[in-house]
């Protein structure tokens, strides 16, 4: 009853066509490229890796086969777990939450002060300046870290001019260039939530508390950083989500002897043609990247919806 | 309290300055190897200004068809995810109050979800849609741009949806109701009340989903198929060996992102100004007036300069010939790579009377050789060179030095292995500068 009356609500609110056309829009959208697609991959990754004619045919059950195989490895291994993966894979997560604090710490001085200046044509040229990295290819900012980092790039052959080192430092196989394209690629991501919520912060609260006497960073603790939460949660989840998922900066920046946890996937999809195991490694991937967003979110009580804000 | 506000205000642009040098530096110096002589992008140590790699860039067809299909592709992208995320925006204003969350957190998801998912969950889907129709695997099913336009539209609607719902917020819905209480039928009071309406956001979204398109590669590098983008033929060229052509296509990319953007502020400026209706910008400035359009408008300034810029170095461009300063490079390295040649001969010398000393003694030979591989490790800096000592081919690299006189004759060629591997000696002799 009550679906019939949204939809004849629905249609005299918008007209017949117009109403059919959202709809179809939505549909194709939300069911066709969302839903259906991740579903699909779901009940892949529980399927044996079988060449194409045998697809559909008796051998095509339901099979755990490669999710043991992440966590214990291939059978009649040496180890009883899988190390080599789930290292990269916990090394992944590790290395995107550190990314994360790093764009937090170096974000949230900016987004203040952007923020709480009065909007003049210094905090117009700055935001501008901001955004302009931003349009550039995301392997194009790579390969400037490339050039900065390489063995004959600028750090090491000032360094070197300098006198400071004798040998090149090897900041590719050390990760500095990984973790520095990393931060870099999202920083944006991480800058403007905070910005836009600390732009419409009461100004008289900040007042108020400095005529009470309290310190600036009381200040920041206690009035700054509760009110700019929803922007602050909000852009650390795209940047975790964003950097474990990352593909491009690990595969030109990463060392020859670290991967991502991506990198196995794409492995897995091109180079090992195994796409049953690489659709079930993508769902562990995203799994726990959602269980540990929502667990941070639940911890610091902050809704989804405040998410894109 | 004046010592400490001025501490403040050191401290702030300091790390003002460290941001926007993290921020703004890897470019600077990307755009600068673009005109550096060597084959390797470096800033370090100057050699020649050249534009050459511009030429190289023009040349390479793998770019250009890559970016022809990332403009094929972005234009299918912008068309779809345009038209789902206003479609989406609308039906969240509507949707049933209970249902709401769930489909905000649904549509919202494809932002979050890492790219790379959402590239397998497209391939591995339509494949099998494919299988179950029963086409053969050469089917649009399986086009590359198809599937990319696909992939790519799942989350960039969802970044055009956030564009519109944030103009849609804005929006009188009494102004609907007006008109079609004055007889406007439906889609009239669509086309003629909200269209306009949310014809800036539509702007900017298709803008938002044409450059997200364009630099897309996560989603992208798992269905692209046989039509590379630009993103994929950059990374491919990233990952096999890399020259100052990347360089230059990025210089050019951010040459154009500043005039968009500058282009942009000086017509953001200009509304403002209108808005404001006549303001006394000029009383305020006084003095030294610039003309009317230059007024208040330091972006339509930086602007001109960068054009005038450009037109003088494309012209300089014309006239320069680097080709000069290139043989000058060349002949300096050559005698910096003869003395390199003449040290490593002299220590092989050495090493070889300490072995003849110490008798042909395998293990003891071996164990004085590392102080000789350490002198090498510069010239090949790819290469553990201290595990090369023990294998078998290290005969090979020292038998040049038996006729050392070839590789400097001909420096063209590596005709002995990697030690005299003119890249090589390229990518070491600034060490030697």
């Amino acid at each position: 009853m009550t679906v019939t009356r949204i939809m004849s609500n629905y249609f005299n609110r918008n007209g017949f066509g117009l109403g059919i056309f959202l709809l179809v829009a939505v549909v194709f959208w939300v069911v066709i490229l969302i839903v259906l697609p991740q579903i699909s991959m779901l009940d892949f990754s529980f399927r044996h890796h079988l060449p194409p004619p045998e697809m559909g045919g008796p051998k095509d059950t339901y099979t755990l086969e490669h999710y043991k195989y992440l966590v214990l490895g291939a059978p009649g291994a040496d180890t009883s777990y899988n190390v080599v993966d789930l290292t990269v894979f916990a090394r992944t997560l590790l290395a995107a939450f550190f990314v994360t604090i790093l764009d937090l710490i170096l974000c949230y001085p900016l987004a203040y002060y952007l923020g709480q200046s009065r909007g003049g044509g210094m905090t117009r040229i700055l935001v501008l300046l901001l955004i302009i990295p931003y349009w550039i290819n995301e392997i194009l900012r790579a390969f400037a870290f490339r050039i900065i980092f390489g063995d004959s790039g600028v750090i090491n052959e000032v360094m070197l001019a300098m006198g400071l080192i004798s040998d090149p430092i090897d900041f590719i196989r050390a990760n500095v260039a990984l973790y520095a394209g990393l931060g870099y690629a999202y920083i944006l991501l991480m800058i403007f939530p905070i910005y836009n919520v600390i732009e419409s912060l009461d100004r008289n609260q900040i007042e108020a508390a400095r005529d009470m006497g309290a310190p600036w960073w009381r200040i920041h603790w206690r009035v700054v950083i509760p009110y700019a939460k929803p922007g602050i949660s909000s852009g650390c989840t795209m940047v975790f989500m964003l950097s474990a998922g990352a593909l491009a900066a690990p595969q030109i920046l990463g060392g020859p002897s670290s991967l991502w946890f991506t990198q196995i996937i794409y492995q897995w999809f091109n180079t090992g043609g195994n796409w049953p195991r690489g659709a079930a490694f993508a769902i562990v991937l995203l799994v726990t990247c959602i269980v540990i967003v929502l667990s941070l979110m639940r911890l610091f009580k902050v809704r989804i919806g405040d998410i894109g804000k | 309290m004046k010592a400490e506000n001025f501490l403040l205000k050191f401290i702030l642009i300091a790390y003002l300055v460290v941001f926007f040098g993290y921020l703004l530096g890897p470019l600077i110096v990307m755009s600068i190897t673009a005109f550096n002589s060597p084959a390797f992008p470096k800033m370090a140590p100057w050699e020649c200004l050249t534009f050459e790699w511009f030429d190289v860039l023009a040349r390479d067809q793998r770019i250009l068809s890559g970016i022809q299909n990332s403009v094929i592709v972005g234009i299918g992208t912008v068309f779809l995810s345009v038209i789902m995320g206003l479609a989406g925006a609308l039906v969240l204003t509507q949707i049933w109050p209970k249902l709401r969350a769930t489909y905000y957190t649904i549509v919202i998801a494809p932002i979050l979800i890492p790219g790379v998912v959402l590239g397998i969950s497209t391939l591995v889907f339509w494949d099998r849609i494919n299988i179950m129709l029963g086409f053969s695997s050469g089917s649009f099913l399986h086009n590359g741009i198809f599937l990319t336009i696909l992939g790519q539209s799942t989350f960039i609607a969802s970044y055009c949806m956030l564009v519109f719902i944030a103009r849609l917020q804005r929006f009188d819905t009494g102004l609907t109701e007006a008109a079609l209480d004055l007889g406007a039928t439906n889609v009239q009071a669509f086309r003629k009340i909200l269209l306009p309406f949310m014809k800036p956001a539509i702007g900017s979204a298709a803008v938002l989903a044409f450059l997200a398109s364009f630099e897309n590669y996560n989603t992208t590098t798992f269905t692209f198929g046989k039509f590379p983008t630009l993103t994929i033929e950059l990374a491919q060229k990233v990952r096999y060996g890399i020259n100052p052509s990347i360089s230059s296509l990025a210089f050019i990319i951010i040459v154009l992102t500043v005039v968009g953007a500058l282009v942009h502020e000086i017509y953001r400026r200009r509304q403002q100004l209108a808005l404001a209706n006549g303001a006394p910008v000029a009383a305020v400035t006084g003095g030294f007036q610039l003309p009317k359009f230059f007024r208040g408008n330091p972006a339509a300034v930086i602007l001109v300069l960068m054009a005038l810029g450009g037109f003088s170095t494309i012209w300089f461009a014309q006239v320069y010939n680097p080709t000069e300063c290139k043989v000058d490079v060349r002949e300096q390295k050559r005698l910096i790579q003869g003395e390199r040649i003449k040290a490593i001969r002299q220590k092989q010398l050495e090493q070889q009377q300490q072995k003849l000393l110490k008798g042909p003694d395998v293990f003891g030979g071996s164990k004085t050789q590392p102080p000789a591989a350490a002198g090498d490790v510069p010239q090949s800096p790819g290469k553990g060179a201290f595990g090369n000592v023990f294998d078998p081919g290290n005969l090979d690299k020292t038998a040049p030095q038996a006729t050392p006189e070839k590789p400097v004759q001909s420096p063209g060629k590596g005709a002995f292995g990697n030690v005299f591997d003119p890249k090589n000696l390229d990518k070491a002799s600034p060490q030697g500068n």
